[in-house]
């Protein structure tokens, strides 16, 4: 019993003591951006979406993705060449669906 | 006359006896008063011309074997006697010797000289009667007698002689050299009242007998000289003297010093000094000369160029030999004394024991683990610039450095300081290198290895030949010696790649400037194609796109800022082009994750369609910590920041709580955490417990076991923190994953084809796995020898197998 209490005193007494304050004035992160997509790779070049096309040198803005009404989507310079190819009918090359860009 | 015809076959044969001293006594040659050419013909009628020939010379061998040599040889038989034991004194003994010396050679002329008449005579008995004498030895009699008279000599010669005969010419050469040489080196002397002892002869200026000694020296010289004894007996003395001059001289001339040629200086030296002192012996005098025997003048010529010159090449490439680690070292000030070197190397067959010495010097004072990286590699830049002097070709270069090459490969900090000097301003020997605008030169093709076989036939260039190579051809090289160390761009750029990455990731810093600059300069050096310096340019971009993010996203019109409660800035990456990272976890505070998700979403509403994966262990963060009685503003890791944020809450942590809090583990905590024990905020106070030390002096003891404790007995931890450990995974491994791929080949060739060579195995990757991966021959062999190591492959006679199953 005494024993115990004096464990519960030293234990208030410390907390009473404790004064530290940590305040975070600043905080940088490192992150790596991906695309919101359903795969990880572009159906008709092949490559990771986080990079980009083959005629591309950049990824992310310079070389981004476009989403078809099917919801497949493709890197933009990929699915241009692509329906451009396309003498008929404008497909998804995925699903054969015909292809309208998504809103 | 009539004696001669009268007389009976007994005194006939007394008459011819005496008149060719038959009998030993050459002491009444010249008044026998018979006519000789009378006797001569007697000898002849009794058909003995051959006989008395014979005898004749007999006399004559006796003679000089039994009397002449022997009191010519007792001179110095005597002096040694007397001398034995007494002190060596130069200046004395020289004297002594001087004359001893010169009175025997003197008696010896004479005696010899007495004994012409008589040759003469026995010459005319030859013609006249038809007789030989042994085997007619071209030159006629008189050679002949000379020819005895040296060989009686030798074969009597006491033992002591050489050296005496040595001392009488270094007397004298001493004398020579201090009038030729040594009347430049005292005018730079202070003159003083001092009686300064000749340097000649080593008496008193006042007593000087220097000009007595060189008088009596030549009269020995010319005296020896008639009897055909010079060169025999004083030959090697007199040229051992010269040698020995020029050995002191060169070693001494080209001691320490690199900076300045002086081959040209030491030839017309040692032209004056040879010249002047064979025209002292042969000739008598200085000047003389032109005015010689053309045998005198042709022998001196050839000498000099034959015998001395050589030696001055040899022994002046020897000694530098002995000193090129340093010269090599201290290039570019060593300059001269290199192109001096090139210049003698061509004229002595010393390249091979160049090669051997240097290589060895770099051995023992260079590849071993005592000298740093930074050193080996500025001393392999250093041979790569000197030994192009030495070698243009680059033949001895190649030779040389291939040990350092193997050697830097093995290091493995050798390809990070390489490109970190290139890249950093503060390092100039390098970073200006790689301003050089010019591509890459490679030796990715291996057929030089083979032009070592033939390297006898190696020629050198035309001396001026390395004048002609502008700066920038010679100084492009360094880097793409240094690249070829490793034999591959690939290795050279992913670890920049690493460099890069790191530096981003440490320093966050977000100007780009420099970086951007290198680039350009690396890509002009390794080409604009290389994928890898590509992704390089990604990453730099990554550096500048995040800074604009960063703006907009804390800019004060963006909605997320409101609810801030510090600011959140981010790296963000484009994480196919980075390299690939350590696999670390962190659980940050609460309010940090809550910080992190509200820029994840305000990036997503910068960028649709994007969103961010946080590495929550990398980054930068700066942290205010009030204490009981002091403040610290510090800046620190997310990891090392979370850990103190604990402590907010609790004053007193095990390892093990704190683990399971912040998902780190065990063993990274403990390393992370002595950071915060050197900043005299947490203490260990038994093993894996931490707490928190609130302020210097508590006043009140027991109150936590750290606060009784002055800060001062507190032992700073034993480990600290390596605060520029790699966040990366090494190249070495990256490489090797790489590598891996091209087992698979290998190990279908061998199925197919049973046992390959090196080079097969190497050109026929190079023409099926094309482009994928770049990887030259060494580095291929290296792989295949751990290969062999590992037991998934066999080597014999050069040929690589797969092991049976
Ligand atoms: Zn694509
Ligand atoms: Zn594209
Ligand atoms: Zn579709």
């Amino acid at each position: 019993m005494i024993v115990l209490k004096r464990s519960w005193r030293k234990y208030s007494i410390d907390n009473l003591e404790q004064v530290m304050k940590v305040k975070i004035k600043s905080w940088t992160g490192v992150a790596t951006w991906r695309w919101v997509a359903n795969d990880d790779s572009c159906g008709i070049c092949r490559m990771p979406f986080d990079g980009c096309c083959s005629d591309c040198r950049l990824p992310g803005d310079d070389c981004p993705l476009v989403w078809g009404q099917c919801s497949h989507c493709f890197h933009i310079h990929c699915i241009m060449k692509w329906l451009q190819s396309q003498q008929l009918h404008q497909q998804c090359p995925m699903c054969r669906q015909e292809w309208k860009f998504k809103e | 006359m009539a004696a001669v015809r009268t007389a009976d076959s007994r005194q006939q044969w007394e008459i011819i006896k005496k008149n060719f001293c038959i009998d030993g006594d050459f002491s009444q040659i010249n008044d026998s008063g018979e006519d000789l050419q009378l006797v001569v013909r007697l000898v002849q009628q009794l058909g003995a011309g051959q006989l008395v020939l014979d005898l004749a010379l007999d006399a004559i061998w006796l003679a000089l074997r039994q009397s002449v040599v022997p009191k010519f040889w007792q001179h110095f038989v005597t002096f040694e006697a007397q001398t034995n034991g007494k002190e060596d004194d130069a200046g004395e003994g020289s004297v002594e010797v001087m004359s001893r010396v010169a009175t025997a050679v003197s008696e010896l002329y004479d005696s010899a000289g007495s004994f012409v008449p008589q040759i003469n005579r026995c010459e005319m008995l030859c013609e006249q009667s038809g007789a030989k004498f042994e085997d007619c030895i071209p030159g006629g009699l008189m050679e002949h007698f000379k020819l005895h008279l040296r060989a009686t000599l030798h074969s009597q010669m006491p033992s002591s002689f050489m050296h005496l005969l040595h001392k009488f010419y270094s007397a004298a050469f001493k004398v020579f050299y201090q009038a030729e040489v040594g009347s430049q080196v005292e005018e730079s002397e202070e003159v003083t009242d001092e009686p300064v002892p000749c340097g000649g002869c080593g008496g008193a200026t006042d007593a000087c007998h220097c000009q007595a000694i060189t008088n009596t020296f030549c009269q020995v010289n010319k005296q020896l000289y008639g009897l055909d004894l010079l060169e025999r007996l004083a030959g090697d003395i007199i040229s051992s003297l010269l040698l020995s001059v020029i050995t002191d001289h060169v070693s001494t001339t080209c001691r320490d010093s690199y900076d300045q040629s002086c081959i040209n200086q030491l030839e017309k030296w040692v032209e004056n000094v040879v010249v002047g002192w064979l025209e002292l012996v042969y000739c008598g005098s200085r000047g003389q000369l032109s005015s010689a025997d053309a045998a005198i003048q042709t022998m001196v010529s050839n000498n000099l160029n034959q015998t001395y010159m050589t030696a001055l090449y040899h022994t002046y490439t020897t000694t530098r030999i002995d000193q090129l680690f340093n010269i090599v070292i201290e290039y570019p000030e060593s300059q001269p004394a290199l192109e001096d070197i090139r210049e003698c190397l061509d004229r002595t067959h010393l390249r091979d024991r160049l090669v051997e010495s240097l290589r060895s010097a770099i051995q023992t004072r260079l590849l071993h683990p005592g000298v740093n990286t930074t050193d080996v590699l500025h001393a392999y830049i250093s041979a790569i610039k000197a030994l192009r002097v030495l070698d243009p070709k680059g033949v001895l270069l190649e030779l040389v450095s291939e040990p350092v090459r193997q050697y830097l490969r093995g290091r493995e900090d050798t390809v990070r300081y390489i490109v970190t000097s290139l890249t950093d301003e503060s390092c100039s020997e390098l970073s200006e290198e790689l301003l050089v605008a010019a591509p890459l030169v490679l030796d990715d093709s291996h057929s030089d290895d083979d032009n070592m076989d033939n390297w006898e036939t190696w020629t050198p260039d035309p001396v001026h030949a390395h004048n002609l190579k502008s700066k920038s051809q010679r100084t492009a090289d360094i880097i793409s010696m240094l690249v070829n160390i490793y034999g591959s761009k690939d290795v050279f750029i992913t670890e920049y790649r690493t460099i890069l990455a790191d530096r981003i990731l440490s320093q966050f810093s977000y100007d780009t400037e420099r970086e951007i600059r290198y680039l350009e300069h690396l890509k002009v050096r390794f080409g604009e194609t290389l994928a890898l310096l590509h992704k390089c340019e990604v990453m730099v971009k990554d550096v500048a796109d995040s800074k604009r993010i960063n703006t907009s996203i804390n800019s004060d019109e963006n909605p997320h800022r409101e609810k801030q409660k510090f600011p959140v800035s981010a790296m963000i990456l484009s994480a196919q082009f980075w390299p690939s990272f350590k696999e670390e976890r962190l659980q940050v505070p609460e309010e940090v994750t809550k910080e992190l998700e509200n820029y994840t979403e305000a990036f997503q509403d910068l960028k649709g369609n994007r969103t961010l994966n946080w590495k929550p262990h990398l980054g930068q963060v700066q942290l205010e910590i009030e204490l009981k009685n002091r403040t610290l503003n510090l800046t620190v890791t997310p990891t090392q920041a979370t850990i103190i944020y604990h402590f907010q809450e609790r004053n007193r942590w095990s390892i093990d709580d704190l683990s399971t809090m912040t998902q780190v583990p065990k063993t990274v905590l403990r390393r992370k955490i002595t950071y915060w024990q050197t900043q005299g905020v947490l203490q260990e106070v038994e093993s894996d417990v931490f707490v928190l030390v609130e302020g210097e002096e508590t006043g009140e003891e027991g109150q936590t076991a750290a606060a009784g404790l002055p800060l001062a007995d507190i032992a700073p931890p034993a480990i600290e923190e390596d605060e520029a450990e790699s966040v990366m995974a090494s190249a070495q491994d990256q490489r090797e994953e790489e590598l891996q791929v091209l087992w698979s080949y290998i190990v279908g060739m061998l199925t197919n084809l049973d046992c390959l060579p090196l080079e097969r195995i190497h050109a026929m990757l190079k023409m099926f796995v094309q482009g994928s991966v770049e990887c030259s021959p060494q580095e291929l062999r290296a792989f295949l020898d751990r290969k062999v190591r590992q037991h998934q492959l066999l080597l014999t006679n050069g040929l690589y197998k797969l092991p049976k199953n």
